[in-house]
């Protein structure tokens, strides 16, 4: 201790001591976890209010467990996740995004803690071996998925019946529709890539309904090559979407958000993302907004779509036990039965393991019981998120060589070839998640 | 007098500011950048595998480039306006100086960010001022998204650059030529020279080490500029507006590859520092 | 000068101070425009003015809380430079001692180092030394950064004090230390205002340090809070300008009523 004192200094002595005086007193009757997550008041994942009124709740029942918040905006959060843990002030529970690949990164390292005594303990049934998969490596677990993210095709219901459209159950179907928005003069598919993200999700959904989950899982898990042909058809397809004016003019420069203002403004019959902004979505249409699932793309296909976890909770491995603990069981409250429907009706969020006839019951909006209704039918053939499951540095290649494909700056070829020499070299390098 | 010790005193505060959070990084990143990193933390010696990396990485290349013409479309535009200008200026009222070089300078003290936030709304396909405008002209067809076609990217991104730093051209211009001897420029205009005549044979070469001076500060600033980019495009669409600190910020934060991330601060720090040792020689000269 | 030519000047003149302008201009008009307003094309005059956007950003985005950290940690990289540079130029300038040209030299080298290339390690030493996500883990890298700037500036306006001064203090029996505070100092205050404005104006623009080494969103100063504001509340342009607003106007108060020291500042270093 004397040593110390000198070293550091009379001032960080001073907090140290106060701050031990001020443990040693707490430690008595609860564990402070420190929490990082991402629930703002809008925007995407805003659930905030939400997460606050649990966090209260499960303090109560808990006792011994408290919580300190701190909200880190979601368009940020993965890179002060990373500096944090590099630079050992990882926090004791943090809620981040994307799931698999990234966590990989940390289970590998050593930087979180495997949680399977946890899932042992507590059970977890809602996670199922699809989601215990994603959230594994190398045989561990190591986090707990929440929200569930599912890619959809919102549409302007108004609109369509103005133009005597159909929700499309084929692909045919849909690209004939595409042409008749066309055709009159409006905006089909609301689409803005600018912040270079958005158009990862669009290819994810593009390439589940090409490839399938079992042709994704080929590359993904196995040996074959990016550059196959069902991989290049929804290259293809997407490049073809935005040479055939499906999305408004200058794409690359419009904003997620600006595109979705287009598709509320009326400006665009439909809109193709994610659960995430159903809140935004319900909140800001001021028509009747309805959902679809893009059908199968190629033929040998069966229907279904992206699936996603968004984020998952994962805990620090250099946690003390007794906060790894508490934080453990402030999970398996946050996902209980009673915090679920707190999530769905004031999060607008549902998570991973609420099923279609909870969600009837449980007040929401219609939409967010359409969206998730469509979606949860086909859960043996949902598919892969890129964003989740191709490690960093193969997205921060994706990111550009996307913009390039679809701006018409490359050809599919040339585009799967990038991806595959990112993909060899992250694979070279260990970094693929395999659950 | 006084002991070498006592002079050294007075510089020791700043220097030992300094060598905390500058000089003391500076060694450290090279050091950083002869290991391999995973994700943030060490994970072996890797000498100087980090530098090879480098003559095969696209991207460096690329970023290097449009470092380069942004130097250049800064000679070319911020530098010549600011000089004309300054020109113009320096026969007007001292009222009519102080109000105008204020405006000038005005997007200079607006933070890079918040410039990069309106440019990149003017430059917006849907909702921008640009397009606005030229529908409004009927020239509809000229309109497009500024900041997302590969043509036009890093040609519109530099005139919002230019739009911070054309201001400061035009201080540094006045302030130069109302040190030049008055009584030149009348005998010029008793021997019948025209404007034109006086700012070719008199302003132009006698601000040389000025515009030497403003040229090698624009390079520097060409090499190192970051918050414009990261608010507006992040480099895309694809590459068209990667720079070397984009480049570096993403290979840090993003990909978490501190050691190539390293490796690109130190040939950075490189390039900047024989530009500033060029430029220190040179305008040391007489 | 022919009348042509004269009239031809006045419209260059004007055109770029309409580009100076424009983009500001269009910045107020978005913020006082309601959110319904949206499609009704930018140049659109605002009708009501609607003030809601400065309330929402103020109150709702955390926008009193930023100007708050901005001040401060502006402020304080400004104090310690002011603290720390006009010795060192003074030093510099008028003192002989051993070392002098290589210190110099040191200085001068870090007039042209980029913030990013330095924030790959000092993220680390800030971590390793308590000061991450803290208001002094910015101010002292940002303070840093500015000296070699700060201090070239300071040794160009130090040369300008007589030596005839420093020499009858010395006889006066002064030391260094109280002929540097009694009777330079005085000598320099305008010098000293404009490496103050200059200080502050660089690091109240300051974005990437403050990016990295802040999380907590309590402590965030306006470029972070500014940049963060993009793609999270939807398209909320008027919020976006009203914030703009907010980060920059003061500033531009400060320049237009400064404007002498603030270019005597700009222009110091360069001229010479």
């Amino acid at each position: 201790m004397k040593l110390e004192l000198k070293r550091r200094g009379l001032a960080k002595a001073a907090t140290s001591v106060i701050m031990l005086a001020t443990a040693s007193t707490a430690l008595a009757q609860e564990n402070v976890v420190t929490q990082w997550d991402q629930f703002s008041n809008a925007g995407i994942t805003a659930a905030g209010p939400a997460m606050d009124e649990l966090i209260k709740t499960c303090e109560a029942s808990l006792k011994d467990v408290k919580i300190l918040r701190t909200v880190v905006p979601s368009i940020g959060i993965r890179e002060s996740y990373r500096l944090a843990v590099s630079a050992d002030k990882t926090p004791d529970l943090g809620y981040t995004w994307p799931a698999a690949s990234v966590l990989a990164g940390y289970a590998r390292t050593g930087k979180v803690a495997p949680l399977d005594d946890y899932y042992k303990k507590y059970g977890w049934e809602n996670v199922n071996a699809f989601y215990r998969g994603r959230n594994s490596y190398q045989g561990k677990l190591y986090a707990v998925p929440m929200e569930q993210d599912l890619m959809g095709v919102y549409y302007n219901k108004a609109m369509f019946t103005e133009l005597g459209l159909a929700v499309p159950t084929t692909y045919a179907e849909f690209k004939d529709v595409v042409e008749k928005i066309k055709a009159a003069g409006r905006v089909p598919i609301a689409f803005g890539n600018r912040d270079r993200w958005p158009a990862t999700n669009t290819l994810s959904l593009i390439l589940g309904l090409t490839a399938g989950r079992a042709g994704e899982e080929k590359v993904f898990f196995g040996d074959e090559p990016w550059r196959n042909p069902k991989f290049k058809l929804a290259a293809e397809t997407f490049q073809r979407w935005a040479n055939d004016g499906y999305f408004p003019r200058g794409f690359n420069g419009i904003g997620y958000d600006e595109a979705n203002a287009l598709f509320l403004g009326g400006r665009a019959a439909m809109t193709i993302t994610g659960t995430w902004v159903l809140q935004d979505m319900a909140r800001g249409a001021k028509f009747d907004l309805g959902v679809f699932m893009l059908p199968p793309i190629a033929g040998d296909v069966p229907a279904g779509t992206m699936w996603g976890e968004g984020s998952q909770w994962q805990i620090s491995a250099a946690a003390p036990q007794n906060v790894k603990d508490a934080a453990a069981s402030y999970i398996d409250c946050l996902t209980s039965k009673d915090s679920r429907k707190v999530w769905v009706e004031k999060g607008y969020l549902v998570p991973i393991g609420t099923t279609p006839d909870e969600l009837k019951s449980w007040e929401t909006l219609p939409v967010v019981k359409d969206f998730y209704t469509e979606g949860l039918k086909t859960p043996d053939a949902n598919f892969y998120d890129l964003h989740t499951t191709v490690p960093e540095s193969v997205t921060q290649v994706l990111y550009p060589e996307l913009q390039k494909l679809i701006g018409g700056e490359t050809t599919p070829d040339d585009f799967l070839a990038a991806m595959q020499a990112s993909w060899k070299a992250a694979i070279d390098k260990g970094e693929r998640w395999v659950p | 007098m006084y002991s070498s010790r006592q002079a050294w005193l007075f510089v020791l505060p700043a220097l030992l500011l300094y060598g905390a959070f500058v000089a003391v990084p500076i060694l450290q990143v090279a050091a950083y950048s002869m290991f391999s990193w995973d994700n943030g933390s060490i994970k072996a010696f890797g000498g100087l595998s980090n530098y090879s990396r480098l003559v095969s990485d696209n991207v460096f290349w690329t970023a290097l480039g449009h470092n380069a013409i942004w130097a250049v479309l800064t000679l070319c535009f911020p530098l010549l306006i600011g000089l004309i200008l300054a020109s113009i200026l320096a026969e007007r009222s001292p009222r009519l100086v102080k109000v105008m070089s204020a405006v000038y300078f005005l997007p200079r003290t607006i933070p890079l960010v918040v410039a990069g936030i309106i440019w990149g709304w003017i430059y917006n396909p849907v909702f921008g001022l640009l397009n606005y405008l030229l529908d409004m002209a009927g020239l509809g067809s000229w309109g497009g998204a500024w900041l997302a076609e590969p043509g036009s990217a890093l040609i519109s991104l530099n005139a919002a650059g230019a739009w911070t730093f054309y201001g400061f051209c035009i201080l540094i211009y006045l302030s130069a030529i109302q040190s030049i001897d008055p009584s030149l420029y009348e005998a010029a205009s008793l021997d019948g020279a025209s404007w034109g005549q006086r700012f070719r044979f008199i302003t132009v070469p006698l601000l040389k080490s000025t515009t030497l001076f403003l040229g090698l500060y624009s390079a520097i600033e060409a090499m190192r500029f970051f918050d414009l980019v990261w608010v507006t495009t992040q480099g895309g669409p694809g590459y068209d507006t990667e720079v070397l600190t984009t480049h570096i910020y993403k290979t840090f934060f993003l990909v978490g590859d501190f050691g190539y991330a390293a490796a690109l601060s130190v040939v950075l720090l490189v390039i900047v520092l024989l530009v500033g040792g060029l430029s220190y020689r040179i305008l040391r000269q007489p | 000068m022919t009348r042509t030519s004269r009239i031809l000047q006045h419209i260059v003149l004007l055109v770029f101070a309409l580009y100076a302008l424009m983009p500001i201009y269009l910045v107020l008009l978005a913020s006082v425009r309601s959110e319904s307003d949206l499609f009704s094309g930018p140049l659109s005059l605002p009708w009501p003015i609607d003030f809601s956007n400065f309330r929402r950003v103020w109150f709702e985005s955390g926008f009193s809380r930023f100007i708050v950290n901005s001040l401060m940690i502006s402020v304080g990289s400004t104090l310690l430079v002011v603290l720390t540079a006009p010795l060192a130029g003074f030093a510099f300038a008028k003192l002989k001692f051993r070392g002098k040209e290589a210190v110099f030299a040191l200085f001068l080298a870090g007039l042209v180092v980029p913030a990013p290339s330095v924030i790959v390690a000092l993220y680390g030493d800030l971590q390793a030394l308590g000061l991450l996500n803290t208001r002094i883990g910015v101010i002292l890298p940002q303070a840093a950064l500015l000296l070699p700037f700060s201090i070239f500036m300071m040794r160009t306006v130090m040369e300008d004090v007589p030596d005839e001064l420093l020499e009858a203090a010395v006889i006066d029996g002064a030391t260094l230390f109280e002929t540097y505070v009694k009777v330079v100092l005085p000598v320099v205050r305008p010098g000293l205002l404009s490496l103050a404005l200059i200080a502050f104006l660089f690091s109240w623009q300051e974005y990437l340090l403050p990016l990295v080494v802040i999380q907590d969103e309590a402590l965030k100063p306006l470029t972070v809070g500014a940049a963060t504001l993009q793609g999270r509340y939807g398209v909320d342009y008027g919020g976006i300008a009203a914030a703009g607003i907010i980060a920059f106007a003061p500033i531009v108060a400060l320049f237009l009523v400064l404007q002498r020291s603030f270019t005597r500042g700009l222009t110091a270093g360069a001229v010479k």
